[in-house]
């Protein structure tokens, strides 16, 4: 239990305005939010559209890249390789970037002049402001999350357990899949559930990347720029609201994915 | 059976240098070395694990040194067991089972066999978290034996297993290498090796310095590293020399020891197993090879009972049953006197 002597009291007091700093502009948002704006916005087809793009496209970004994430981050927690340090850093540079700066190096990259824009020229997709240029938007700043959690989280399985599989006459990608994998799941899905909370909430590398669709920030921005704090309030409230309702689902599931992994069949 | 032919391999900070080493078929090697000496290094690389820098791992006159790891049929037992821990016991049997071309029937008639053997069979449902370390260790033998290894390496077996389970553990290992299973068994205990080794051999500074019969190895160890191995605690440096017939050794505490006859050179160390020598707590008739007066320093619980620490010019370290000690009647400051007959000393010829 926690002792009142004097130390711990200024703990408390200094953890408690930390807290209160997080907790008081979402709660006084709240309050100045009435029930009645609340009902029309989410009635409102053009938050609808904006909410539903914000996660579909932040779901599909972070499943897909997860696809090469994934074993990157395997590599990184278990091979030695020249460079290392350098390929750690590079992950970890979208973290550290000025987000529309990283807007202006993706638009680059995927306009008509830049490489992969060309390449999806010649195949009739145009990237800036589509949902594609918003899905590589929303990667860019969020991968660091993802490869981080799952580098963390193979590094914590004991590479004894890969050996043995090795020894028992397992090829290493059935390691891999039945080991590595398995025990690692549960770093792996938080790392998704942050990769895609961060791809849903990012406004500045979207923002210059696509106006159009607008995805629910760059929405609530408009409102604010448009008709000011009142209008833009209720979006953002109902932002926070699906942002938290989702987060805290897919917790659920990566907590429940972890007991599926001890179930009897895990392995068959 | 199994040949290592001038093993080198560079591992952190220190090298496995020319490792040879035979093991043949049905043999129950034993590997002592120290933590961190490279034993489960040389596991490693004999199941496939590592590749040595150079040298040769040949099984069954064949070179298998750059042989896929699939392909070996190695077992290799952790010291931790590497138990799955998402998987059942059952699970972790089978897994070698599933990379095969075995139907259902087949892996549960294989799993439910060796299982049985192991004593391990009420256990296949279960998840290994709850087991105890003996019941790991099961499953761990289990999961490797499933695979019907031609060679089986042991790396410190013991090393998580509570002292009443180690004798059943030997009774499986001796039980397994009776039925003609070669076994590879790397410690840094040297009772392991008394209790199960056909052969052992010592791996110091990354090479094999002795090897031979346990016996044979603890009775005449080469080198003050393997006397510590095979328990000694007594070591005298002594300058050797004949009175006419007999043969003296001299220690720079001005004790002159009587010791068995031999070609030696000039100096070198003079060894004493603690439970060869003798106390006694009032003066020995005469006759005894060795008798010394000394004052005990120090009575201190050990594994066989009871150590006493006496200083006779040099510090003697003999062990005692608690019993022999009570009926002794001796205590720390009492004056006592030890003898121990001249076969009882271990020569080792040089500076070493």
């Amino acid at each position: 239990m926690f002792k009142r002597n004097s130390f711990n009291w200024i703990l408390m007091i200094l953890s408690s305005l930390v807290l209160l700093f997080i907790l008081a502009p979402l709660a006084g948002m709240f309050l100045h939010t009435g029930g009645t704006e609340l009902l029309e916005t989410v009635g409102d087809k053009e938050v609808q559209r904006s909410f539903w793009l914000t996660l579909w496209v932040s779901f599909a970004a972070t499943f897909i890249f997860a696809i090469g994430a994934v074993p990157l981050a395997w590599l990184l927690a278990r091979k030695n390789f020249p460079l290392k340090n350098v390929v750690q850093g590079i992950i970890d540079l979208p973290v550290v970037l000025p987000h529309t700066a990283a807007g202006i190096a993706i638009l680059g990259f995927i306009s008509r002049d830049g490489f992969l824009g060309k390449a999806a020229d010649t195949l009739g997709l145009t990237l800036v402001n589509n949902p594609a240029g918003i899905a590589l938007a929303m990667a860019f700043v969020s991968l660091p999350f993802l490869i981080n959690s799952a580098r963390d989280g193979f590094a914590a399985v004991p590479e004894r357990l890969e050996k043995a599989a090795l020894t028992l006459g397992a090829g290493r990608s059935r390691v891999f899949f039945t080991i590595s994998l398995p025990l690692a799941w549960r770093s792996i899905v938080t790392g998704f559930v942050m990769m895609f909370a961060r791809g849903m909430s990012e406004f500045g590398a979207v923002v210059i990347v696509a106006y159009h669709p607008m995805i629910a920030p760059v929405l609530i921005y408009e409102r604010f720029n448009s008709f000011g704090l009142k209008y833009a309030r209720p979006a953002s409230v109902l932002f926070i609201i699906v942002a938290l309702g989702v987060f805290i689902l897919l917790r659920l599931v990566s907590l429940r994915k972890k007991e599926t992994n001890l179930s009897p069949d895990a392995e068959a | 059976m199994l040949k290592l032919k001038k093993i080198n391999k560079k591992l952190g900070h220190f090298t496995l240098t020319n490792v040879n080493a035979e093991i043949h078929e049905g043999e129950y090697y034993v590997l002592l070395g120290r933590s961190g000496s490279g034993k489960s290094q040389l596991l490693e690389l004999i199941a496939g694990l590592k590749t040595p820098d150079s040298g040769e791992i040949w099984i069954n006159n064949k070179n298998v040194t750059r042989q896929k790891i699939q392909d070996r049929r190695i077992g290799l037992v952790f010291q931790d067991y590497a138990i799955f821990p998402n998987m059942t016991v059952f699970g972790n049997i089978a897994y070698s089972l599933h990379s095969g071309k075995l139907g259902k029937k087949e892996i549960n008639q294989r799993v439910s066999q060796v299982a049985e053997e192991m004593n391990i069979a009420h256990l296949l449902d279960r998840f290994t978290q709850t087991l105890s370390g003996g019941e790991l260790q099961r499953v761990a033998l289990a999961r490797t034996l499933v695979t019907s290894p031609r060679l089986l390496l042991l790396d410190e077996p013991m090393a998580s297993v509570d002292a009443s389970l180690k004798d059943d553990i030997k009774r499986t290992l001796r039980q397994l290498n009776r039925k003609g299973l070669t076994i590879v068994h790397v410690t840094h205990d040297y009772r392991e090796a008394i209790s199960l080794a056909s052969r052992v051999g010592v791996l110091h500074n990354g090479q094999i310095v002795q090897e031979g019969p346990p016996k044979e190895v603890f009775r005449k160890p080469i080198n003050k590293f393997v006397a510590r191995y095979a328990g000694i605690r007594n070591f005298f440096r002594v300058k050797f020399h004949r009175e006419g017939n007999a043969c003296k050794a001299h220690c720079k505490g001005n004790l002159i020891f009587n010791i068995i006859d031999g070609s030696f050179s000039e100096e070198g160390l003079l060894l004493l197993k603690s439970d060869e020598i003798t106390i006694h707590d009032s003066a020995p008739e005469q006759g005894h090879d060795n008798c010394f007066r000394g004052i005990v320093r120090e009575i201190n619980p050990s594994e066989y009972g009871m150590e006493v620490t006496v200083d006779a010019g040099e510090p003697f370290y003999i062990d005692l049953p608690v019993n022999d000690l009570k009926m002794l009647k001796i205590k720390e400051s009492s004056v006592v006197w030890i003898t121990f007959p001249k076969e009882a000393g271990i020569v080792l010829p040089g500076t070493g």
